[in-house]
């Protein structure tokens, strides 16, 4: 007999809600809209974080294979393919590598094509296409510029490669038919020819092939490769596993992706907290009507389905508008969050489920929200709900009777809502400590002192062949034109201008010049550690070194300077030995010597010692540290070891002529900055040389900045914001709720412009009681927390600067919401007439 | 036959602001009130202010939970109803009308009276509708919303919600508390003539000991008791 079998009224008694409580509804909208914002902003952001790492790691591996098994036989190969871990697999005949001595900090395999190893790799031809004829050859970018080969399809092209059977270095030449930019693995490629030119160069041998092969299951990789080689009995073979897929990788990005994913627990609370704020303006009507309807025979079930469907309407109606601002925001902040990629990452890595976990978590929020009032009414009778009225804070306090005055009506009422404010004061003190000492860290983190450590010129112009910090510089490569130069000189905007150029030469020290530089590295530093020990590690200079001792041969890198550069050298550094003169270093009888060194030791043979380099006789007339930020690109293995040697570049020029230009520094006035950023980059259209600006560098330095105080910036923000709807909503609601008792006022004879003044007292009492705790406090705080974090911060380009500009931003605000939130919500409960007014339950 | 059985009713409160842990007195609402009300007789409870007239009505429509004794409407324990129970119990059993009305603002003057209908999901017998409506005189006020129309009418509304949906039961609290004494005498007048017509059983609330008279029955309280019962001469 007691059934319950009707929830379609729920549905006209909430769409009848929203109707008569229009205002409200658009509130808890835009709110929701809000809270639905910020969890998809911070999952793409998790998500993209970490896809960014994995991406990264997958860039470094430079295939996007799981296993890349190497040297396998055709029937090896064909074991391993048709395994049952794995799903697909990819494979490279290489018949050689590269072996010009300007690749040899990489790897270029001479194979014939294979579009799924390829696609694998990133190593499809972007311009031109993969070859089809006899000869024809694909190269990636940084292969031709290291070789100096221009970028034009159909060019002759002679390469040096040593054939994978041994068989000796052979030169052959090809036709240039398409060629790619590097994005992955920069230290191994492929040079791609066809099937028959790769049968013609080998001579139809036997040849051994790579297999990149994807799993089923990409976990634990290791194992894996170790039970595919093992379950085919394959022994003595290599197996390299990709870094993205690498468990403790894996669980770092996780590690990188998870504070943002735990902001969601701060989104979650405030957004609680700002519907709540909301949802309690009407509470305690919300309750006396859900007992109302509840004395009619409204079931608990039909409660509790009216609240879903309140709460998914909220939902789906800050859906939508949420998803899409908070992925517009995640679109405008990703380059600073996962930087270095052409493509945007929030696209770039897209992903469907973010959204989803977001409407979710709205639904959530806004359901927990909404059922205040509805729990409210649980385990009530219907009769005790219709009689809810809420508890006000605070308490009556007896005394001396005192003639009341509206500054007494004011403070009374303040001292109702002390309890109230409690959470919106803890919320406003917790985000303006956060939002101060952050912009205290911000506005301490200097950026004068960082471009004057590693920003040594506005501009620095790199030759094609040395962009890259693996890319061995090739003097021949002539990227940077004379013309280039001379038409950057001549830029009005340009103050100072000066050129580089290097070139390794072998040279030999007397026993009495290396004597200083074994001294040097033989000897022990502080911790007692024999200095060479630091470079055990590298042997390409451990070999220059012990041959430079036993031999006295080394390699000497005569470098050209003018102008600019010169001074940059010269102002840059410390003297080690020696005295400078410009006047007698421009006779282009001396050299300045100078080697890398962490501290001021003397590392070159001593300033006075005399020094032949190609063919020339020079004195050392100074020794300085080495300045690397100067120079781009790698010296050869060889010249690991080595002592640079500063001469002036028309004395260089005589010596090696024809040669290129390696770098150019130049400063300009920085008023002219966007002019000349234009002018430098229609100059460098035609070329492939690189340059690094000052604006690059500021980029930066404002990006790190930005990803330091981007997540406390965020919460902070977020809980300001609930702080001071929290504080508006105290406002409001100590109107509304008080609707009978301005009627009672008002029937014993006080005007509106008397209570609205009560109002206004109160509005500005509680700000200034508020403000009486917040400022002294948050500004003790981020004086305590700034001066503790200069303290132990490792971060060397900071200048302390105490700054208190948030709670100075938010003061105005917060006065406004006390000047003009009591007149409005006034105006609204005073419509009706008074007596209508005290009617009112 | 009874329709309303009430057993040693009790209802105690703690005063919520006076006192503190077992000092706080205790205001004794109901104290073992026992009666039964015979079916299709309509019944008047008086008393003073305080006196626990409400609080009994309340007790048999469901609306409140006794802190001691059994009430049986109908032959349905109340104590042994789950709470959704009840609530449909409310819907089906009883037409309340209550001193304030409890009309739903959002809905109109038709949609209250049939609200209770559309929470179970009832078809509304729309001939004892009209007739309804026609006989407290809304018929031209169905697509009102509440607060367009006067106290009056609002009471009139809350009756017509108390009658559609055909409930064995009419419990009224002070239906006439808001009203002048000639509209009060025409609501009471309506009341019994509707109890009459549709065979129901009525049990009303008042002040007002002329309402009273129009009664077959008055039950007079007195500090949570029933300290009389007195059948009315026909």
């Amino acid at each position: 007999m007691l059934k319950n079998n009707n929830l379609g009224i729920c549905r006209r008694l909430m769409m009848r809600e929203i109707k008569f409580h229009t205002g409200q509804y658009i509130l808890l909208a835009i709110s929701t809209c809000l809270v639905c914002m910020l969890y998809t902003f911070s999952l793409c952001l998790g998500n993209l974080t970490y896809n960014g790492f994995i991406f990264s790691y997958k860039m470094i591996y430079g295939s996007g294979s799981h296993i890349l098994f190497y040297d396998l036989t055709p029937s090896q190969a064909a074991g391993i393919k048709g395994h049952r871990s794995v799903r697909e697999a990819v494979s490279l005949s290489a018949i050689g590598v590269l072996s010009d001595e300007m690749l040899e900090n990489r790897s270029v395999k001479l194979a014939s094509v294979s579009p799924g190893w390829a696609k694998e790799t990133e190593a499809v031809p972007m311009q031109g296409r993969m070859p089809k004829k006899q000869n024809e050859i694909a190269l990636d970018e940084l292969t031709m510029n290291s070789l100096a080969i221009p970028y034009e399809l159909g060019t002759e092209v002679s390469l040096k490669w040593t054939p994978a059977d041994g068989s000796g270095e052979r030169v052959d030449t090809f036709c240039l038919c398409g060629f790619w930019e590097n994005r992955m693995g920069q230290t191994e490629t492929c040079a791609w020819v066809t099937e028959e030119t790769a049968q013609k160069l080998s001579s139809g041998g036997q040849k051994k092939q790579a297999l990149g092969v994807t799993l089923y299951r990409p976990g634990d990789l290791e194992r894996q490769g170790e039970e595919i080689l093992s379950d085919l009995g394959i022994q003595d073979i290599a197996f390299t596993t990709n870094l993205a897929w690498n468990d403790a990788r894996r669980e770092y990005a996780g590690l990188k992706a998870g504070r943002f994913y735990r902001l969601n627990l701060i989104v979650m609370l405030c957004g609680i907290l700002m519907l709540y704020h909301i949802v309690r303006l009407s509470a305690a009507q919300d309750v006396r009507f859900y007992g109302r309807i509840k004395s009619l025979g409204m079931t608990p079930r039909q409660l509790r389905v009216l609240w879903a469907e309140r709460a998914a309407l909220l939902s789906l109606s800050g859906l939508l508008p949420g998803w899409l601002s908070g992925f517009l925001l995640c679109v405008v902040l990703a380059p600073h969050v996962v930087i270095g990629m052409e493509e945007n990452p929030a696209l770039y890595f897209f992903r469907l489920w973010p959204f989803i976990v977001s409407g979710l978590f709205t639904f959530l929020t806004t359901g927990i929200a909404c059922s205040l009032p509805m729990r409210a009414v649980t385990g009530k009778t219907p009769v005790e709900a219709m009689k809810f009225v809420e508890k006000e804070g605070g308490g009556r306090r007896r005394g001396k009777r005192r003639r009341t005055s509206l500054f007494l009506m004011a403070f009374s009422g303040l001292s109702r809502r002390t309890n109230r404010s409690v959470p919106g004061m803890a919320s406003l003190f917790l985000s303006l400590c956060i939002l101060c000492c952050i912009r205290t860290m911000g506005a301490s983190y200097d950026q004068e002192k960082y471009l004057e450590g590693m920003a040594v010129f506005d501009y620095l112009i790199a030759d094609a062949s040395a962009t890259a910090s693996i890319q061995r510089y090739n003097p021949k490569s002539r990227s940077i034109k004379e013309e280039m130069y001379q038409a950057a000189a001549a830029h009005p905007a340009v103050t100072g201008i000066g050129v580089l150029r290097t070139m390794e030469v072998p040279m030999y020290a007397e026993d009495m010049e290396r004597a200083q530089i074994i001294a040097a590295f033989e000897g022990k530093d502080e911790s007692g550690t024999v200095r060479k020990e630091y470079m055990a590690d590298n042997p390409d200079w451990m070999a220059g070194y012990e041959k430079m001792r036993d031999k006295g041969e080394y390699i000497g890198i005569a470098t050209g300077v003018s102008g600019l550069m010169l001074e940059k050298i010269m102002a840059q550094n410390i003297l080690i030995e020696g005295a400078f003169s410009a006047e007698l270093f421009d006779t282009g009888q001396y050299v300045i010597a100078a080697a890398s060194s962490s501290s001021e030791l003397k590392v070159t043979p001593p300033a006075g010692s005399r020094v032949m380099i190609a063919g020339r006789e020079f004195e050392i007339m100074a020794s300085v540290p080495l300045e690397e930020s100067m120079i781009s690109g790698a010296n050869s293995r060889e010249a690991q070891f080595h002592v640079t040697y500063y001469m002036p570049e028309e004395v260089f020029e005589e010596l090696f002529p024809g040669y290129g230009i390696r770098n150019v520094g130049i400063d300009i006035d920085q008023n002219s900055q966007e002019e000349f950023e234009l002018f430098l980059e229609e100059l460098l259209m035609e070329t492939k040389a690189d340059v690094i600006s000052v604006s690059d560098y500021q980029w930066i330095f404002r990006n790190a900045v930005f990803h330091n105080c981007m997540i406390p910036l965020f919460v902070g923000s977020v809980m300001l914001l609930i702080g001071v709807l929290n504080f508006g909503n105290v406002l409001a609601r100590g109107v509304l709720v008080r609707k009978k008792e301005f009627a009672v006022y008002e029937s014993l004879g006080m005007t509106r412009r008397q209570i609205l003044r009560v109002l206004l007292l109160e509005g500005v009492l509680h700000l200034a009681s508020m403000l009486l705790f917040l400022v002294p406090a948050t500004a003790a705080v981020t004086w305590l927390w700034g001066r503790w974090w200069i303290a132990n911060t490792n971060t060397w380009c900071v200048t302390w600067h105490y700054s208190l500009m948030p709670l100075w931003v938010s003061i105005p605000v917060l006065a406004a919401s006390a000047l003009l939130i009591p007149p409005y919500f006034l105006k609204t409960v005073t419509r009706e007439s008074v007596t209508e007014r005290l009617r009112v339950f | 036959m009874d329709m309303i059985t009430i057993h040693n009713l009790k209802k105690y409160y703690t005063n919520p602001v006076i006192g503190r842990g077992s000092k706080k007195p205790v205001v004794k609402a109901l104290d073992g009130v026992d009666l039964t009300i015979a079916r299709g007789k309509f019944t008047a409870i008086i008393g003073a202010s305080g006196s626990g007239k409400t609080t009994l009505l309340n007790m048999m429509g469901g609306l409140d939970m006794p802190t001691e004794g059994e009430v049986i409407v109908d032959g349905i324990n109340l104590s042994s109803l789950r709470e959704e129970e009840l609530a449909v119990f409310r819907r089906k059993k009883t037409g309340f009308i209550f001193q304030n009305y409890n009309l739903v603002p959002t809905l109109t003057v038709e949609e209250n009276i049939l609200f209770p209908l559309d929470l179970d999901g009832a078809a509304p017998d729309m001939r004892f509708l009209e007739e309804i409506t026609e006989l407290l005189g809304l018929a031209d006020k169905l697509e009102h919303y509440p607060d367009m129309l006067s106290g009056g009418q609002q009471q009139r509304v809350a009756i017509a919600r108390a009658l559609a949906a055909k409930p064995p039961v009419i419990l009224a609290d002070e239906p006439t508390g808001n009203l002048d004494s000639r509209n009060g005498q025409n609501v009471a007048g309506l009341l019994k003539m509707t109890a009459e017509i549709y065979h129901r059983t009525l049990v009303m609330v008042t002040h007002n000991p002329e309402l009273a008279q129009m009664t077959d029955r008055v039950i007079r309280m007195r500090d949570g008791r029933i300290t009389e019962s007195q059948v009315m001469p026909c």
